[in-house]
């Protein structure tokens, strides 16, 4: 805006700021200000300024939604019982929602109304629903690799999840098969462009067979006995008198 | 030398070769080299007895002597090695490749060295076509021959060679006459040293002597005892010279490993990948088989050229497709072939270490998946491929709730299946500020398992064992009733007799008897199954030791 003085410029943007229109956001080489759209500045039109201030801090943490009302009081040094109303508050108004974390299911944690819940880390059921699903023909043997791109877009389409993945999920799944020995993969370089390639580099996943048969040792009652090192001639425990042995040679 | 080998050595020598033996020889490897007289007097057995057991052990090459630690003059010592013993669990594995490398005449050579320990070429020719002989049809027998060539074949592969002629120990020349004399002391200048040259050592090991053997095999007039005594005794006074005196043939062990390890391969790529690539594979095996040394890491390079030209005349694969097979297997990440140049259409070798680690990796994990579940598996082989990761990566990684994962390290932790590694952060090593990592060594955890098979395979001996015993009334019993059977066929009894006879059995009896059948039957192949596993972990162990 070259038309203007420095202090105009200064005076409008405050100006702005305290009405809300503009956010002010910093980066590497100075200060920068972003115009909020119409949508939003109507929302938070009958808050105060705490309350504006937790719903930033809230809006801040993305869809990872791991602030329950601790982590917001420490982020913004209000006392509990305000942070108990403000968050009242804005859930009436339908701004943020509590969901039910997957680690404690006491502990309530807030997000913005419109974001999703993403999977943690323990996410048992739903991972093992997609990796169930891993078993079908998408993991092919042999000569046709997936790539981990078309993988999380047909698991995507089939639409098991209830939450949406994204393709690091799809690859953490993946990697948890690599590690059941049902999956390989193998790492080639991609150009830039190509869709679904990360810094250059493309994963490719197929499905295998173990390499061996289960080995001769764990076909003997031996091989899984529980007592094994207890295990002497003459003793308690002994190969003469096991009732392991006795079940396995009456099969 | 641990205390299950041991206990396991002591069972296979009892069950092959007697009491008295299996105590002399599980003295002697308890207590390394010693000489006759101490035998004698640690073992309590008398001289006669120690003299016999000591011939037994030497012969079948479990007990080597050699000219005292004292100095030339000191009475000889004598040494076992458990290896030799342990392959005592191996021979139906060795007599069934045989016979399935040469047939049936190949597999009753190598039962018969087997069995003897070492024997001249044209007594085991004589003893192999009699015994054929005797399972043929009445009026043909076996030609001495074709028995002849059989051998021959085995010697130029390798599975038999020359016994190393016994000399005075320490002289290393092999001009020695083939005398098995005790030692000349001090007749040799050589130092006194406790290596005993290997059989190929000597340039004639594999040379087949020529041999003036015709004839065929002679069948049995008779089936008693009496006769067969008598039949023994006179080959034993046969003058007949055949042109080998002296010339001792045995079991080529290490040879018949490579053929096993060769087949352990082939087998997991048929595994992973597909028919046509072990076969590619097994043809680059065939093709190495006598230029690559026991303990090479991998194969010599071979041009994709040869490849093609040695390929199975039923495989029509055309050359480029054998070129993507190549590339194939050199781009698995088990990398069971990798590529060694460009030269001839491409060098490929066959890396040999690396696919026994990769097998022995896989035993592992068998072993783990089948004891402990699929779970803990899946945190087993994590931690074999990212090596070190705390508790809470382990979590993450393998998607396990913290809870269950917890559990399952803890258990194989206490199984010593994994192992923790602290890392302080501070000098003095307060649990709050250290790091402790879950880690996975490969090479400590297979020589455990080892350890573990070996006690498996004592247990399932001293089952059977126990198993025989309870039924030994029985089994007299019914051995009885087969004799009386028997002769009474022979005699031309009536056919109530017989079945009065058979009728001494009760059904429940028989029940019984079937049911011990079944139960040794199972046990017997137990022990094989154990065996391919001993086999695979014996051998990533050696080829680590041997880099």
């Amino acid at each position: 805006m070259p038309h203007l003085e420095p202090q105009q410029r200064a005076m409008a943007i405050n100006k702005l700021l305290s009405l809300g229109q503009l956010d002010l956001l910093r980066n590497s080489s100075g200060l920068l200000y972003r115009m909020k759209d119409a949508q939003s500045t109507s929302k938070m039109k009958g808050s105060d300024n705490q309350e504006k201030l937790v719903y930033q801090i809230i809006e801040d943490a993305g869809n990872k939604g791991n602030n329950n009302s601790r982590d917001i009081r420490f982020k913004s040094n209000l006392p509990l019982t305000e942070i108990n109303k403000i968050l009242k508050n804005l859930e009436s108004k339908k701004l943020i929602k509590a969901v039910k974390s997957v680690a404690a299911s006491k502990k309530k944690v807030y997000m913005l109304y419109n974001l999703q819940a993403r999977p943690l880390s323990d996410g048992g059921g739903l991972a093992d629903a997609a990796r169930d699903s891993k078993q079908s023909p998408m993991v092919q043997r042999n000569s046709s690799f997936a790539t981990s791109h078309e993988v999380w877009k047909y698991i995507c389409e089939l639409g098991i999840s209830k939450v949406d993945l994204s393709m690091d999920d799809i690859e953490t799944i993946l990697n948890t098969l690599i590690y059941d020995g049902k999956v390989e993969m193998t790492i080639i370089a991609a150009k830039e462009g190509t869709v679904g390639s990360v810094d250059g580099q493309m994963k490719l996943y197929r499905g295998v067979n173990s390499v061996i048969q289960p080995t001769g040792l764990v076909r003997t009652p031996c091989g899984l006995c529980p007592v094994f090192d207890d295990c002497h001639e003459g003793g308690e425990i002994s190969p003469s008198n096991c009732i392991y042995m006795m079940e396995w040679l009456d099969f | 030398m641990t205390a299950q080998e041991l206990r396991l050595c002591g069972l296979l020598l009892r069950e092959h070769f007697g009491e008295v033996v299996a105590k002399v020889a599980t003295h002697l490897l308890r207590s390394g080299a010693q000489n006759l007289r101490t035998i004698i007097h640690e073992t309590g057995i008398s001289l006669d007895l120690v003299k016999k057991s000591l011939c037994v052990l030497v012969q079948h090459g479990a007990c080597v002597f050699s000219s005292g630690r004292k100095g030339p003059g000191s009475p000889t010592e004598y040494r076992t090695s458990c290896d030799q013993i342990l392959r005592i669990l191996r021979y139906p594995r060795y007599i069934y490749s045989a016979k399935t490398l040469y047939g049936d005449t190949g597999e009753l050579i190598i039962e018969e060295l087997l069995q003897r320990g070492d024997m001249t070429m044209s007594s085991t020719v004589k003893t192999v076509a009699d015994r054929l002989t005797q399972n043929m049809e009445e009026g043909r027998s076996m030609e001495y021959s074709e028995v002849s060539s059989t051998f021959s074949n085995l010697v130029e592969t390798h599975f038999l060679q020359r016994c190393p002629p016994m000399g005075g120990a320490g002289k290393k020349d092999s001009a020695t006459p083939a005398a098995p004399a005790a030692p000349t002391p001090g007749a040799g200048a050589a130092p006194v040293s406790t290596d005993q040259p290997t059989p190929e050592s000597f340039p004639d090991c594999y040379k087949v002597p020529h041999v003036t053997l015709i004839g065929r095999g002679k069948r049995q007039l008779s089936s008693e005892d009496g006769e067969d005594q008598r039949n023994a005794k006179k080959a034993k006074m046969d003058t007949e010279t055949h042109g080998d005196e002296g010339i001792y043939w045995q079991v080529n062990f290490e040879r018949f490993h490579l053929h096993f390890r060769d087949q352990a391969i082939i087998s997991a790529v048929a595994n992973k990948l597909d028919q046509t690539s072990s076969e590619i594979v097994r043809t680059m095996l065939r093709m190495s088989e006598v230029t690559t040394s026991p303990t090479a890491t991998c194969t010599k390079p071979l041009s994709a050229n040869e490849i093609f030209r040695s390929l199975p005349s039923n495989y029509n694969i055309p050359r480029p497709i054998l070129d993507q097979y190549l590339t194939l297997l050199v781009d698995d990440p088990m990398e069971f072939v990798g590529k060694a140049g460009e030269s001839g259409g491409g060098m490929y070798v066959v890396n040999l270490h690396r696919a026994l680690a990769n097998l022995a990796r896989a035993t592992l994990e068998s072993v783990v998946q089948e004891r402990f579940g699929s779970r803990s598996a899946r945190i087993f082989r994590l931690l074999l491929r990212k090596r070190h990761l705390e508790q809470k990566q382990v979590e993450d990684f393998a998607m396990v709730p913290a809870k269950e994962a917890k559990d399952m390290l803890y258990t194989l932790l206490s199984e010593n299946l994994v192992q923790l590694q602290e890392i302080p952060k501070t000098p003095d090593y307060a649990p709050s500020r250290t790091f402790y990592l879950y880690t996975v060594n490969q090479l400590p955890t297979a020589r455990m398992l080892l350890q573990n098979c070996y006690k498996t395979v004592a247990n399932l001996i001293e089952r059977r064992l126990f198993e025989t015993k309870e039924s030994k009334r029985l089994l007299e019993k019914s051995q009885r009733i087969e004799a009386i059977l028997a002769s009474l066929q022979a005699s031309g009894a009536e056919p109530e007799q017989l079945t009065e006879v058979e009728e001494m059995i009760t059904a429940p009896e028989k029940q019984q008897l079937e049911a011990l059948r079944l139960h040794i039957n199972k046990l017997d192949s137990a022990e094989n199954q154990v065996d391919e596993t001993i086999f695979l972990l014996e051998s990533y162990v050696k080829s680590t030791t041997a880099a």
